[in-house]
């Protein structure tokens, strides 16, 4: 289906370019206007989908398609006076909505949430790399991984476990400290990156972000045995489907209709008189 | 259109998830069982435009980027190794761990397995075996005429035979911890093995530092929690049923533009 939606829209970009060039191309308007639409709303459809898939997924993030007027003017029509002007639909980009998820209650002892602003900083072989998913575990050396196997950094590097100590309890500023001998040993303290800008965060894929802005301090608070839930509303995606299936619906009669009227044309015009 | 695609990831994702549940819900009443959870991750995304990227020479910048996301994965099933609680059997062969650490058992190749079902009984030959007859280590022999077995909380089991008051120290239990226990290999009969995964066992006495004191005539429960279950399973219906919607709106959508090149 890709590559059948990609086929359509080659020539769709290369006509619109072509009337910008030269006015007096001709071309079917309001069929290229409701092909514009159409891939929209492929376009919303895929990421409504997205969001849905990953309603599950701990720290996710929900995003929405945005568009913007395109206008291309083109010459006159019969009966009209001066440059006409076309309105398309272009993708303008998807915004991300960074609303803290719910925090849900899971009593593993290693998972922690975020409350208010901030990102786990995570060792990939890539370099450094974001993350809300605050389900992590030890690997086999102690050390706090995520669940693909990178270390989680704290203030210090890494953050190991003896694997003699007992409890562990993580504070509310991210400091990780275990039970020997009945006392609190301190372990290390979580780093809690914040940005300038999280709306430029890269999605990498696995829950983790990427970015060259440099990392200041966050102020978020931690919260140890519970996850942060994906801030995908069901409801809102559900509704937002409808209306973009009814669009897209209404747009497909459009270009229908208009299908209907150039056959009529080409057989009362191209009818040959007797 | 990717959207049938990215809403089948979110089917077979929940799918997985009911699986899960399903399990926990089957062993709820499985002696020492240890409930999962399954973990997900959204699946690499497609950048038609890096956030961030300029959009002209004077650099000016996108303030949001164009990434379209492929759906979810199943990143990981782990477990919850939180406590289970402890139940009352009188059964001096029933013995629970409280805290840390698992039973090491000899498993019929020789290698070791571990657990947390202490529901041990004896063989012919008066050792202590688990239900399937598979010696608990270090091998603890109770020597026959034995009236009553007492088994403190840090593992020293004590005999009382006949014909001697004074009570016989017979054994010692030991406990196996793992720098990662969640990273261990279960195998069914509420067994588990050693991973690279989970780090190499470390044997010591029950009540030492970071050691689980050893609880006889009690048995661990699971540590499911059925109302805990119920509500993650009909989120997990609920879940489902809005990716299937997808399916439907995303095929109706391609059955319109099927209808647009008839006649």
């Amino acid at each position: 289906m890709k590559t059948g939606l990609s086929w359509l829209a080659w020539p769709l970009q290369s006509m619109i370019r072509r009337s910008r060039r030269d006015p007096k191309a001709s071309m079917d308007n309001s069929l290229l206007i409701s092909l514009s639409q159409q891939l929209a709303a492929y376009r919303s459809m895929d990421v409504i989908a997205n969001n849905l898939a990953n309603v599950s997924t701990p720290g996710f993030k929900r995003e929405s398609a945005r568009f913007e007027e395109l206008i291309a003017m083109v010459r006159p029509a019969e009966g009209q006076r001066g440059p006409q002007a076309l309105s398309f639909v272009k993708d303008a980009g998807i915004s991300r909505d960074l609303s803290q998820g719910s925090i849900q209650r899971t009593d593993a002892p290693l998972d922690v949430a975020i409350n208010g602003k901030g990102f786990f900083v995570v060792n990939t072989p890539e370099g450094e790399r974001y993350t809300r998913d605050g389900h992590f575990s030890l690997d086999a050396e102690g050390r706090l991984v995520t669940s693909d196997g990178h270390a989680v950094m704290g203030d210090g590097g890494a953050i190991t476990v003896n694997p003699a100590d007992g409890e562990i309890h993580i504070a509310r500023d991210g400091t990780i400290s275990s039970v020997v001998n009945g006392a609190l040993n301190q372990l290390g303290k979580l780093r809690l990156a914040g940005f300038a800008d999280e709306a430029l965060l890269v999605k990498e894929g696995a829950n983790l972000y990427s970015t060259t802005q440099a990392a200041t301090a966050a102020a978020g608070t931690i919260q140890q045995g519970a996850l942060e839930g994906s801030n995908v509303q069901p409801v809102v995606e559900i509704s937002k489907m409808i209306e973009v299936m009814r669009a897209y619906e209404a747009t497909a009669t459009l270009s229908k209709s208009q299908q209907d009227l150039s056959r009529q044309a080409i057989a009362k015009l191209g009818a040959m008189p007797r | 259109m990717r959207a049938l695609s990215i809403a089948s990831t979110g089917m077979l994702a929940q799918q997985v998830n009911v699986e899960v549940i399903a399990n926990n819900l089957a062993n709820m009443n499985t002696t020492g069982f240890k409930l999962q959870r399954a973990e997900f991750q959204d699946l690499l995304y497609q950048n038609v435009q890096t956030p961030g990227s300029q959009t002209s020479d004077t650099g000016a910048v996108a303030p949001n980027g164009i990434q379209i996301g492929a759906g979810v994965k199943t990143a990981a099933i782990y477990r919850v190794t939180t406590q289970g609680d402890l139940k009352s059997t009188s059964n001096p062969y029933d013995i629970a761990v409280q805290g840390q650490g698992y039973f090491r058992i000899q498993l019929a190749d020789g290698t070791d397995g571990y657990t947390r079902a202490g529901n041990f009984g004896l063989s012919p030959e008066g050792q202590l075996v688990t239900q399937q007859g598979l010696v608990v280590q270090p091998g603890i022999a109770i020597p026959q005429n034995t009236i009553s077995v007492q088994i403190n909380a840090q593992g020293q089991v004590n005999a009382t035979v006949a014909g001697n008051a004074v009570p016989q120290t017979v054994g010692q239990l030991e406990l196996t911890r793992f720098p990662n226990e969640a990273g261990l290999n279960a195998v069914g009969d509420n067994l588990y093995l050693e991973t690279p995964a989970s780090g190499a066992p470390q044997s010591g006495v029950p009540g030492s530092p970071g050691y689980g004191t050893i609880q006889q005539g009690f048995l661990e429960t699971s540590n499911v929690n059925s109302v805990d279950e119920i509500t993650a399973l009909i989120t997990a219906q609920r879940a489902y049923e809005m990716n299937s919607k997808v399916v439907s709106a995303a095929d109706q959508m391609l059955q319109n533009t099927a209808r647009l090149g008839g006649a």
